[in-house]
């Protein structure tokens, strides 16, 4: 088994929002709104990402806000972990 | 679920009700749209993907179809069909009459469908005083039928006045069946206006579903009863009519309205025949009214954050103002018993 990393569920789409993302859930139905404003591309989770990765030209400062905001994706089943290799 | 997002305002619907078709085989006492007969000039196949074409462009997730009684629609498989392969969830508002094994296996190969059946009493003496005899039986059969399959089904059952007392049972049937419950809100729309002095339920009745509702959180009721949610359930749901701002219709014929109760000319936002949904949503002045609705005469109300208002629909055809404020809400139940209260003291 690999190191996991975290991945969209499959049962989860997102869009971009003018405040951000909003992830979608049609196991609940559920949403969940996410101020990352423009941080956060909206393809960022169609692959494997690893909690400590980001998107280029986030600053050090932003980092923990938006490992925060994986840690609560992935809790509430937006995000699923997934074998990386 | 912050409202401060709705507010700003979203770039595109995240569900929107879909009536796709007027045609019924049932003639139900309450029905929001009259259906019966298929309008003539309903959307053509080609006219209803295209419309699906433009739900996926603007990502919108998830459609609620009804009608009508959608299975009656011959292009109705097709039509979903393109919806799930656009990754769109689909959950669809059915009588059940038309379910046998083969349609249930042909659901079953997505995931991306739920499907409501209608059932308006745990007992079927009830259920067929509203939605007509040989009704009852069918509609249980489709719901085994369904919960042998993996699609997440659900009862769904109108309030009214005949079968709020069965709301337990109907809740104990759904779990035998192995299905869930889910209640929604009568309103007076279609045949339900000319039923509803009839069929509406009381204050009390309204009262103790909502203390009900407050020891069920498993019971769904979608957006269908902000106006008397109870504390306990605060964020299971929404809290505002999303109407125009998270959600809208297509009728039959491509008409856009804000939402499946208010489809009525003084609120037709745009055609999707003549524009685009996108342009519909982006610029139709009845959208953006309804986006800047506020019910003033209830900002005074201390369950006012709790549900705005209330259902504008209902204040529009109960008051023949949408900014009246929702007069079955439960604030104004409660103050109605106790107004009835004290003047039977006085008596």
């Amino acid at each position: 088994m690999g190191a996991a990393g975290i991945k969209l569920h499959p049962a989860c789409r997102v869009r971009q929002e003018g405040f951000g993302l909003l992830f979608y859930d049609s196991r609940g139905p559920g949403l969940l709104f996410a101020e990352t404003k423009r941080l956060l591309p909206v393809d960022f989770f169609d692959t494997v990402r690893g909690l400590e990765e980001f998107p280029e030209g986030v600053a050090e400062k932003q980092k923990p806000a938006l490992k925060k905001l994986y840690v609560t994706l992935l809790e509430r089943g937006f995000l699923r972990e997934q074998s990386i290799c | 679920m912050s409202n401060r997002f709705v507010d700003e305002g979203m770039s595109a619907p995240v569900n929107l009700t879909w009536e796709v078709t007027l045609a019924c085989n049932l003639r139900c006492r309450h029905c929001l749209s009259s259906s019966a007969e298929p309008v003539p000039d309903e959307l053509t196949t080609a006219e209803a993907l295209e419309v699906v074409e433009q739900m996926a462009r603007e990502n919108i997730f998830q459609v609620n179809i009804g009608g009508g009684e959608p299975f009656m629609r011959p292009d109705f498989l097709e039509i979903i069909d393109a919806c799930h392969a656009k990754g769109i969830m689909t959950c669809i508002s059915t009588n059940g009459t038309l379910f046998d094994q083969e349609l249930v296996d042909f659901l079953s190969k997505t995931r991306l469908v739920a499907i409501q059946v209608s059932l308006d009493g745990a007992k079927k003496e009830t259920c067929e005083a509203i939605r007509g005899k040989g009704t009852y039986d069918p509609a249980i059969k489709a719901l085994k039928l369904l919960a042998n399959s993996p699609i997440p089904t659900s009862i769904n059952t109108v309030l009214t006045t005949s079968n709020a007392a069965e709301v337990p049972d109907l809740q104990v049937l759904a779990d035998e069946i192995g299905v869930t419950l889910r209640i929604s809100r009568f309103r007076p729309s279609g045949r339900g206006a000319q039923t509803y002095e009839e069929l509406k339920p009381t204050p009390e009745q309204l009262v103790e579903f909502s203390n009900w509702l407050g020891r069920n959180d498993n019971i769904r009721t979608g957006d269908s009863f902000f106006s008397l949610t109870p504390q306990e359930r605060q964020g299971l749901g929404l809290n505002l009519c999303g109407a125009c701002k998270l959600t809208c219709c297509i009728g039959p014929t491509g008409k856009v309205f804000p939402c499946a109760f208010l489809q009525d000319e003084n609120f037709e936002a745009g055609d999707i025949r003549q524009n685009t949904f996108k342009e519909i949503w982006d610029d139709s002045e009845i959208f953006n009214s309804f986006r800047n609705l506020r019910i003033y005469s209830c900002e005074g109300c201390e369950r006012y954050d709790q549900c705005h208002g209330g259902c504008p629909a209902v204040a529009y055809y109960l008051k023949g103002d949408i900014e009246g404020g929702d007069p079955e809400c439960i604030e104004r139940c409660v103050t109605s018993l106790a107004d009835l209260g004290t003047q039977s003291q006085a008596v």
